[in-house]
């Protein structure tokens, strides 16, 4: 089959609405989705303390968080195959090869993005804004609230950019998921797996998906940023 | 009677600069106090200090008598930035935010906000996202986001800091209003309308010391 016909057959293949297909495209939504908001609090509290409070060992965990921004996804894959594997010491668990297997393994993944984006946020805020509402009876927590509210925008490019990075990684996918068909087959492992086979119609359709997933996440990036710009 | 607040000393220190060093003072509801001092004198430490945002050596801390300064306490002094930092809602929304803060809900905060809108006369602007104000209207908007709260003691900081012609004219009526509603009234500042307000006790600050002025 030439580039050209699995071009013209993955985009059929998508406009049909191929079930095997779309099955692959929600489960990786799926998956990234729940990943995220998996880490999304732990996230959040972890960026927003970072910013906020001054203890012994700071400067190393912010440097640590920003190092696991480039952290590479198969060797997150790697640990925690080895933590899940039956010999592991979570493998009693029975989770590795399952979907809760990529959810915990792209909630790994995004949280530091998340906690980065928030501690950046946290720190470029305005110091009054905290102050203010401390000045004006505010609690921690709604103190907390109130300065993660006013940073609400770039803590959102965080939210973004951790589901790009959740629903386009394939190592950790593919080392913890086992990329079982309709069970843990997601996007970026099917892709790996069709090239892989010669089965390139899948694969482009796979990836004219993930493609258009991408520049949406930066199209909103994008408007994020312009609206929190005009503020 | 008894001082709204007082403290026997109060020393503040950055690095081994002693920036404040301060005998005893004494703030009593109804009255309005001015300190005066240069570019980096300390007035604004001195305020934040008072507000509980900065940390500092205070001897004989009392509130109305109290010395126990807890939150109670700090939740009836409020303090009001040189450049109010408004959150991004509406001016009624920012108006609300400390009673919401304090658990005031329903009608009676609608109406408390709807007295201090009236009171600062900010009505045209209530629904306007505080990047749509000007300076003059961001702090007659802090003004009354602090008078809802109905605090025993206000600190202004450089309340007419960069304002002029009738954003200043009316932050002063607000400062002038305030000055005659029997609370007390710490203002940091230089503008001389404010300093020339009937009944001010008028202090400087200089080499961290804090004298009184005729």
């Amino acid at each position: 089959m030439s580039l050209l016909d699995a071009t013209r057959e993955a985009f059929r293949l998508l406009f049909a609405g191929d079930p095997e297909l779309w099955g692959i495209i929600f489960l990786s939504l799926r998956v990234s989705v729940f990943g995220l908001l998996l880490a999304l609090l732990p996230g959040v509290v972890a960026g927003y303390l970072l910013a906020m409070w001054r203890f012994p060992g700071r400067r190393a965990l912010v440097v640590t968080v920003q190092s696991l921004l480039a952290f590479p996804t198969v060797v997150v894959g790697l640990v925690l195959y080895m933590l899940l594997s039956r010999q592991g010491p979570f493998g009693f668990l029975g989770l590795l090869f399952t979907q809760q297997a990529m959810i915990l393994g792209q909630a790994i993944l995004t949280f530091p993005i998340l906690a980065a984006y928030t501690l950046a946020a946290v720190q470029g805020a305005d110091a009054r804004a905290h102050e203010t509402a401390v000045s004006l009876g505010a609690g921690p927590l709604r103190a907390a609230l109130t300065t993660l509210n006013e940073t609400r925008f770039a803590v959102l490019a965080g939210v973004i950019n951790g589901f790009g990075r959740a629903i386009s990684e394939v190592g950790c996918a593919l080392m913890i998921g086992g990329n079982i068909a309709g069970f843990t087959r997601n996007i970026t492992t099917a892709i790996a797996l069709e090239t892989s086979k010669g089965e390139f119609a899948q694969g482009i359709a796979l990836g004219v998906v993930l493609v258009v997933l991408a520049l949406g996440v930066n199209v909103a990036m994008a408007i994020l940023q312009g609206e929190g710009g005009m503020k | 009677m008894t001082p709204l607040l007082e403290f026997d000393r109060l020393r503040k220190s950055f690095g081994e600069r002693r920036l404040l060093d301060l005998d005893r003072l004494e703030i009593e509801a109804g009255h309005a106090y001015v300190v005066t001092g240069g570019n980096g004198s300390g007035k604004t430490t001195l305020l934040r200090i008072l507000a509980g945002l900065e940390s500092a050596e205070v001897q004989g801390l009392k509130f109305q008598g109290d010395s126990r300064v807890g939150a109670d306490a700090r939740q009836r002094v409020v303090y009001v930035h040189q450049h109010p930092y408004l959150f991004h809602t509406s001016v009624a929304g920012n108006i609300a935010y400390g009673l919401k803060a304090r658990g005031v809900n329903g009608a009676l905060r609608q109406r408390l906000v709807e007295d201090a809108i009236v009171w600062a006369g900010v009505g045209l602007l209530r629904r306007l996202p505080p990047n749509k104000l000007s300076g003059g209207e961001k702090q007659r908007v802090a003004l009354a986001r602090a008078k809802v709260l109905e605090p025993s003691l206000y600190l202004l900081d450089e309340p007419t800091a960069n304002l002029d012609g009738e954003g200043r004219r009316q932050t002063i009526d607000l400062v002038q209003k305030l000055t005659r509603e029997g609370v007390g009234v710490l203002i940091a500042c230089h503008d001389r309308e404010i300093i020339e307000l009937p009944g001010v006790r008028l202090f400087h600050l200089e080499s961290g010391k804090l004298m009184p002025l005729a």
